[in-house]
């Protein structure tokens, strides 16, 4: 190790020092607390079964408020994301376009939900367009970024036909970004599930809400089943989607990942 | 191996009626400093089979993007047709429609049918909602399969071109710039990369649309033996200055450029391409 690295590594242990006095973040604290939770976690082992069909029932709304919420943000997002993409736009559309998206992303979905919230007032509702918003922002980005990944070979080709945008966008963009965007959705559906799963807190709906409400009143109990349910839901959708992309999304021999039909 | 002679023959006088490509002292660069092309000045009849020859890097591609548009030269004079060649241009917009451009890496869409890349030459005769549907009309279909036919990829329409060998790739690219209905054909290096047999097979039924078309086929090769058995004129780029323009008559190989050039001047640099 050079002299250099330990400097580097000296000031951010300081920085760290003095970032947790600022914060109050105290080891000690932390091992006293250590008992509190053993007893949270006793409580939690008195898992109350009789809750787990309420617990399926709020973890399938949540479900759907994740599903709508995603296929809607989605459907907003590309055309976003066409009009974001560098490679078909002058700066004059993409700059404004990526400039609203980037404000949409500097949100989390739960304030978006407060946000919602305060317009359309507490319910499930409130939630999905939380999820909305959240989606279109990540998905555009995503999106607009495989779009300016294609290969500028046949964009250059078919340009050179003086074809409409439309058909360019038709007939390069669309299959072209089209093997990431199955694999997009994927995750962003996954990810809005966890997500949703919390929107709760701030009385948007969900599974969360239960939850909250069940650690307000000490019931870990209860909360416990509902955490329960989230945490095998989110790992069953995770095993679902890898075995969705490995079937659907092949590897071609030019180590690209193409779409299969 | 073809005969070399040398004659000052009047036909191959640079005065016409009927130039479809004019390059008047065009320099071009893609930075500040260096130009890629310098001083060159070209001037191609309707209807002829001209080659490009030249090693790499010393301008070959730069000289077709230039004449569909998608370059601008520093400075210099180009007429497509007596059109400036410029994406912005309107005129030249509708002209592209009919100028077939294969560039050295084709260009094709990897993710769709072979159909669908050989329709995209058809895109500017569709409507907003033919192309948007991938409805296309009966006609359309109809010139596609001859030309697929033509191609040879007949029983491939519906293979997705990432599963194409390079043979039938270029096949693939080649049908889509026909299906523009072209005047001009521009084409870059596209057999360098293929065996022999496969390499003339394609030069030939390029030769054949040629004819029958009435096309003008501006064709970029690295071998100089290719480009005498198919061009009728042969231009040799060499670090970005066209150094020599031959005319091919049969077996009689006319330079009509610089009357100073000698036999074994042009045998050296057929070599030195060749060899390449
Ligand atoms: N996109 C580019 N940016 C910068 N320089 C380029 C670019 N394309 C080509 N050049 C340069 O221009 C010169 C001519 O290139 P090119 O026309 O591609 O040659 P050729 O097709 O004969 O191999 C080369 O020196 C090359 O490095
Ligand atoms: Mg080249």
């Amino acid at each position: 190790m050079t002299p250099k690295n330990n400097i580097v590594i000296g000031i951010i242990v300081a920085l760290v020092v003095v970032a947790s006095y600022n914060v109050d973040a105290n080891p000690i604290e932390f091992a006293e607390g250590l008992p509190n939770l053993a007893i949270v976690l006793e409580e939690m082992l008195l898992v109350e079964p009789k809750y787990i069909p309420t617990a399926l029932w709020a973890m399938f709304e949540t479900i759907q408020m994740a599903f709508i919420g995603t296929v809607v943000g989605t459907a907003i997002a590309l055309p976003l994301s066409m009009l974001a993409a560098r490679n078909l736009n002058s700066k004059y559309v993409y700059a404004p376009v990526r400039a609203l998206l980037a404000a949409i992303r500097t949100f989390p979905s739960i304030l978006w939900a407060i946000l919602f919230v305060i317009m359309v007032g507490l319910g499930t509702f409130a939630g999905v367009l939380a999820i909305v918003m959240y989606t279109v922002g990540f998905v555009a980005k995503l999106q607009y970024e495989s779009i300016e990944a294609i290969d500028s070979d046949p964009m250059d080709a078919v340009s050179s036909i003086g074809v409409s945008k439309w058909q360019l966008i038709r007939y390069v963009v669309i299959p072209e970004s089209a093997s990431h965007l199955l694999s997009q959705i994927l995750y962003m559906f996954d990810y809005n599930v966890r997500q949703t799963s919390i929107l709760g807190l701030v009385g948007a709906g969900g599974i969360g809400f239960y939850i909250i409400n069940y650690i307000k009143f000490f019931e870990y109990g209860k909360a416990a089943v509902f955490m329960l349910v989230v945490l095998v839901t989110v790992l069953f959708i995770d095993w679902v989607s890898v075995k969705i992309r490995d079937k659907y999304i092949i590897k071609s021999q030019h180590g690209m990942e193409v779409t299969a039909k | 191996m073809k005969q070399i002679q040398m004659t000052q023959n009047p036909s191959f006088s640079l005065i016409s009626t009927n130039k479809i490509i004019q390059m008047n002292n065009v320099w071009t660069s893609y930075d500040s400093k260096n130009f890629a092309l310098e001083e060159i000045n070209l001037s191609i009849d309707r209807g002829t089979n001209y080659a490009i020859v030249g090693q790499s890097g010393s301008g070959k591609s730069t000289l077709l993007k230039l004449m569909n548009g998608m370059m601008i030269p520093s400075s210099g004079t180009i007429k497509i047709d007596y059109v400036t060649p410029n994406m912005d241009n309107k005129k030249f917009k509708k002209m592209m429609h009919t100028i077939g451009y294969i560039p050295q890496s084709l260009g094709l869409v990897k993710n769709i049918t072979v159909l669908e890349n050989i329709m995209i030459g058809a895109l500017p005769r569709l409507n907003k909602i033919q192309s948007m549907f991938k409805q296309f009309p009966e006609n359309e279909i109809k010139e596609a399969k001859r030309i697929i036919s033509l191609v040879g990829l007949t029983g491939k329409e519906e293979r997705k071109a990432y599963m194409l060998s390079g043979g039938e790739k270029r096949r693939v690219a080649i049908a889509r710039a026909l299906m523009q209905k072209p005047t001009i054909l521009l084409a870059d290096e596209i057999v360098s990369e293929l065996d022999h047999v496969t390499a003339r097979e394609i030069m030939n039924l390029i030769a054949e649309a040629q004819k029958r078309m009435n096309l003008t086929a501006i064709m970029v090769h690295h071998d100089m033996q290719l480009a005498l058995e198919y061009a009728n004129r042969v231009a040799v780029i060499k670090e970005g200055h066209k150094i020599l323009e031959i005319g091919v008559e049969g077996d009689t190989i006319v330079d009509f450029q610089t009357g100073d050039m000698n036999t074994d001047e042009i045998m050296e640099m057929y070599d030195d391409d060749s060899k390449k």
